[in-house]
């Protein structure tokens, strides 16, 4: 089966790529060992096949983000909102990636791993975490945030820079920057569908253009018109 | 986690093919159809012939015998072969040199064709030329990054292009225009064709060989880092999860689905479909993994080996039998594209019903229930696996070879009584939805009795429902099973949609009267009675009649008298029958009267009669028990009053007698009325009751639909009886007045003045006399505006016949009659408003025709 679309989650290794897809497509939170190379989900949105690429963020395979990339409907730049030098690799590694894909892409920043900072320490964790580890332990080792959504916001700008993309086009900076956490779910399925949603027009316009080229009779009179050097 | 998909079969041993020259090893091979060369380091080549056996039982799937051993002029390494067949030319590389050979007999050609400084070479095996008597040759040229394509003809070579690349190119493959190319540093993808080029991902050939496969259609593998297969099409686009090799893998070859991966010890088995690895084969010191035309070939530097893929129904087998459901799935599916379509679906359909009972064996019904239902299973491979379920007369035999593993439900459960409910619960479910499907096709019958066998059992409530709904179920097995769970009621719901209503009325009969146990319906008295009211088995009714009666005379009624309307048109039963039946039942009797004169409205004397004397009698009888059963005699007597009231069939004279010397002083005077004997029963109701209002009413009622002067009658009958009575009594001279006030609208005023005693007061009639004044102008008015509506109509008449007669008209032998078109032959005729003139027969005619009558009309309503 051919998906129609494809979504590409970049960032770098141990921010919770894979984790952050497998809550998505299995509604669970599991231990995930480094991602080798990659590997990718079918996602059934509507009528429209998405695939879902979930890259390795590992130095070593970095060679192979551009091919992932190309012709993507949506790269999602995950970092780890404990881990400063997560977003700044984003910047620095992971954005020239995102040149092979396609013109209209849309740019996400995800921040993962929020139920490790202390400003979230009221979300509820999944039940069964809680059971393994008694509350008073489980406040401790909170840490805190070292990147806000201030700087997501600021670097989804600097990508627009990048893209010399017009702010004004694009989709709204609060829009497209997410804080998640893989481990209790919170805001990854309103993450993933927002995705979707903003994806289906690029799809429908990607189609349209891949049809066969017709030739459309009135821009051919005008263009006849301005060069018609030949019919005499 | 592994398959067997391969087994590693010996082909070529070192002895054939060298004897006993130990320093000689194998450079290359290259297998075409049934031929099998190999090239060794001191420039020979050999040449075999591979013969498949047929039975795959035996040990060795193919023999090989040795045809030629050649050596070439030069004693160099062989570097490369490949075999082109539509020209029969082998194109052999050896010391940077591309010779062609006969396939055959390995003589060089005549011509002497060839193509020098060469490095390696591929043939584009999806060529874009078209031409068939040439092959595409591309080649890496000697020169420093240089890639040449040559086009190789039976006995000439051509070269077509040549360009340089930004690295040197270390391997390369080709689909159409595509190149792919390893470079020192990078992948990429070049179009020979418009020199567009494509960066794929970067790699270090330092540390390792690269390798560049064409797998398909515009499709390439490629060893990337960290030990990965990459996927990549030539659009630069990974559109499969890579597969994990060893770092140190040296060859790579596709056989689907599966990618099969050398390294230094093993052969890894990757499937394309899951990314998985599949199975390891140990393997040392190979050198050499290809695949061609479907046969993977592995060699070391001194033997060569065949891979032999496992059929892959077998290999779905045992997946299957290792409950690897998943699996084997997605490799049947993925096996779609290589099997004939039909042959596909009958295997695909028998391996998701195998799946099916893996699932259901492993209680996982949700996903069973999906595979049994997408694979159309015959549901009576499931029915069969629990004990007695299908009926004793199914001609059903299990499919062969089996579908499963398991002989019963006991033996799948192992006895366990709580996953045999949860089984059970699944086929009740299971078959109440395939039920009404395509599935149940030729079947119906053994699901719905197990259907009804699995209810019964269980107790469910469904049961009901099934057999009163239209169901296939088998009477003997279903009648034994029920009768055996004391499943009496729903036995007799069976015998019924059998057809033996008196059988089933009789078990229920049983059941009521506590002969035999059942307890599923608490008002089955009431069912029974609604079974026979519907029942159209006559004789049956009568039967139980009795019965039904002694139950209850209330409710037991209902059988004649609620009867469907069709029933009571064909008046089978009749009512005299009905009665002489009834005899016995009082309260039964009375209902069915009320039946046959309340509600069916019938008009004969003796029903009415009879239920007028019923009422009457049971009137009496509450009386004479006193004031306990006030309430019975208050509802009783108000139904005697009303029917007397307002039927006129009964025999008044007959009640009148009944009535004479109690105290029904009301039901008396409503029977005088009846008589119109009103002085009578005024009498009765202002001297006797002094119920003023009951008098009032009483004129009232007995001059509804007479007409304006018989209700005045009555009135003045009434003021009479208030006046003219002997003694003066003001009570009833203030019955008189309020009378004349209420009512004043319903007396001759004229004749009242005369009446009422001279000393009443003007403002005692007051209200009277407004009312009185009111009428007398209100009826004058009305009358004269009738009468000038009246002149004005004649008016209207007595002009219209003026302009009729207004002009002549002319009648000749040329005028025709309108409608038959003859001319007149006689004076007479007539003529219609709108100057039509046609013939009197003709306009009699006409007006016996509605159609042309109503045309007529509304032609003349035009002019």
């Amino acid at each position: 089966m051919k998906p129609d679309g494809k979504v590409v989650l970049l960032g770098d290794m141990n921010v919770g790529k894979t984790s952050l897809l497998h809550r998505y497509m299995e509604r669970r939170f599991q231990d995930t060992v480094s991602t080798v190379g990659g590997a990718f989900y079918l996602k059934q949105w509507g009528p429209h096949n998405i695939s879902i690429w979930d890259t390795a963020g590992r130095e070593q395979f970095h060679g192979l983000g551009s091919m992932y990339c190309r012709g993507a409907a949506a790269v999602i730049l995950t970092y780890d909102v404990t881990n400063l030098q997560s977003m700044v690799e984003l910047e620095d590694r992971f954005l020239a990636l995102t040149d092979s894909a396609s013109p209209d892409c849309l740019f996400i920043v995800a921040g993962n791993k929020v139920d490790l900072t202390d400003a979230c320490a009221f979300l509820p964790e999944s039940e069964d975490k809680q059971i393994e580890k008694p509350p008073n332990s489980f406040i401790s080792t909170k840490v805190k945030k070292q990147v806000h959504v201030n700087d997501a916001i600021a670097f989804y700008r600097k990508i627009l820079k990048y893209k010399m993309l017009d702010e004004v086009n694009a989709p709204a900076a609060e829009k497209m920057c997410f804080e998640t956490s893989a481990k209790t779910g919170y805001n990854v399925d309103h993450l993933f569908e927002t995705i979707f949603e903003m994806v289906v027009p690029v799809i429908l316009q990607q189609k349209a253009e891949g049809l066969p080229q017709t030739v459309d009779l009135n821009n051919c009179k005008t263009a006849k018109n301005t060069h018609s050097g030949c019919c005499r | 986690m592994s398959v067997k998909a391969f087994k590693l079969v010996p082909a070529v041993e070192w002895e054939i093919l060298m004897g006993d020259r130990p320093r000689i090893n194998i450079e290359c091979v290259e297998c075409c159809g049934r031929n099998l060369y190999i090239g060794t380091s001191e420039g020979s080549i050999c040449h075999f012939l591979l013969e498949e056996k047929n039975s795959p039982s035996e040990k060795t799937p193919f023999s090989i015998s040795k045809q030629l051993h050649k050596y070439l002029s030069v004693r160099k390494a062989v570097g490369e072969l490949k075999a082109a067949s539509a020209l029969n030319r082998l194109l052999v590389l050896c010391d940077n040199t591309i010779t062609l050979m006969n396939m055959i007999n390995l003589e060089p050609i005549p011509t002497g064709a060839r193509i020098k400084g060469a490095l390696m070479f591929t043939l584009n095996e999806n060529p874009v030329n078209g031409d068939p008597f040439c092959v595409e040759v591309c080649i890496v040229s000697v020169k420093r990054r240089t890639i040449q394509i040559y086009l190789v003809y039976e006995d000439k070579v051509q070269i077509v292009k040549e360009f340089s690349t930004r690295e040197q190119p270390c391997a390369v493959a080709v689909d159409g225009h595509y190149l792919c190319l390893a470079l020192t540093t990078q992948y990429i993808i070049l179009n020979y064709n418009t020199g567009a080029s494509q960066d794929l991902f970067p790699y270090s050939s330092e540390e390792r060989r690269p390798i560049v496969k064409r797998i398909g259609r515009e499709e390439f593998l490629l060893a990337g880092p960290g030990g990965l297969g990459m996927f990549a099409t030539v659009d630069g686009i990974s559109q499969r999860a890579p597969v994990h090799w060893s770092e140190n893998v040296i060859g790579a070859a596709l056989c689907f689905p599966y990618v099969v991966a050398l390294d230094e010890e093993f052969i890894t088995v990757h499937s394309m479909l899951d990314q998985q690895q599949k199975q390891t084969l140990p393997f040392k010191d190979g050198h050499i993994l290809q695949d061609f035309e479907g046969k993977v070939i592995v060699a070391t530097t001194k033997g060569v080996y065949i891979l032999v893929p496992l059929p892959l129904e077998r290999q779905i087998q045992d997946l299957l039998a290792s409950r690897r459901v998943e699996e084997a799935l997605v490799l049947a599916k993925g096996a779609e594209r290589n099997i004939p379509k039909e042959k596909f679906q009958t295997m695909y359909k028998r391996i998701l019903q195998q799946a099916g009972f893996i699932q259901f064996g492993q209680l996982q019904f949700l996903e069973a229930k999906e595979l049994f239902r997408s694979s159309q299973l015959d549901v009576r491979e499931l029915i069969s696996l629990y004990p007695l379920l299908l009926p004793t007369s199914s001609s059903f035999m299990r499919s062969h070879p089996p579908l499963h593993e398991y002989a019963d439900l006991n033996q799948l459960t192992q006895g366990d009584q709580e996953k045999m409910i949860k089984c059970k619960q699944f086929l009740m479910s299971y078959l109440s939805e395939v039920r009404s499907t395509d599935v149940a096709n030729g079947c119906k019958e053994d699901i719905d009795t197990a259907l009804l066998k699995l209810y019964a059992e269980s107790n469910h409530e469904s049961l009901l429902d099934l057999l009163v709904s239209e169901n296939s179920c088998l009477f003997a097995d279903s009648a034994a099973w029920l009768e055996k769970h004391k499943k009496f009621f729903a036995l007799g719901l069976l015998y019924h949609s059998n057809g033996q209503d008196a059988a089933a009325l009789q078990l229920w009969v049983q059941i009521v009267n506590g002969d035999i146990q059942d307890s599923t319906r608490t008002d089955l008295y009431d069912y029974i009675v609604d079974f026979l009211t519907s029942c159209s088995d006559h004789e049956l009714v009568w039967k139980y009649a009795e019965w039904i009666l002694e139950q209850s005379e209330e409710v037991g009624v209902y059988i004649f008298t609620k009867r469907p309307l069709e029933d009571q048109e064909k008046n089978s039963f009749n009512p005299d029958d009905v009665i002489r039946c009834l005899k016995k039942y009082p309260v039964s009797l009375v209902k069915y009267l009320e039946h046959l004169v309340l509600e069916k409205r019938i008009k004969k004397e003796k029903y009415h009669t009879h239920l007028a004397v019923l009422y009457l009698n049971e009137v009496l009888r509450l009386k004479s028990l006193g004031m306990e059963r006030q309430e019975k005699l208050t509802e009783t007597q108000a139904k005697l009053r009303n029917l007397l009231k307002r039927s006129d069939l009964y025999r008044v004279h007959f009640i009148i007698d009944k009535v004479a010397g109690t105290d029904l002083h009301t039901e008396c005077a409503i029977l005088y009325g009846k008589l119109e004997e009103h002085d009578k029963a005024l009498h009765i109701l202002v001297h006797e009751l002094k119920d003023f209002s009951a008098a009032e009413d009483y004129c009232l009622w007995n001059s509804e639909s007479k007409g304006l002067p018989y209700r005045r009658k009555l009135f003045h009958m009434l003021l009479s009886a208030y006046l003219n009575s002997s003694t003066s009594n003001p009570e009833l001279n203030m019955a008189a007045v309020d009378l004349l006030n209420n009512h004043a609208a319903e007396f001759d005023a004229a004749w009242v003045l005369q009446l009422i005693p001279a000393s009443w007061s003007v403002q005692l009639v007051s209200s009277f006399l407004m009312g009185a004044m009111r009428e007398g102008l209100h009826s004058q008015r009305m009358t004269e505006i009738a009468l000038s509506l009246a002149k004005a109509e004649n008016l209207i008449y007595k002009h219209e016949k003026v302009k009729l007669k207004e002009s002549p008209v002319l009648l000749s032998d040329r005028k025709l009659c309108q409608v038959c078109q003859k001319p007149f032959c006689e004076p007479a005729f007539v003529r219609y408003p709108n100057d039509t003139v046609v013939h009197t027969h003709c306009a009699a005619k006409r007006l016996v025709n509605s159609n042309t009558n109503h045309h007529l009309s509304s032609s003349s309503g035009r002019t």
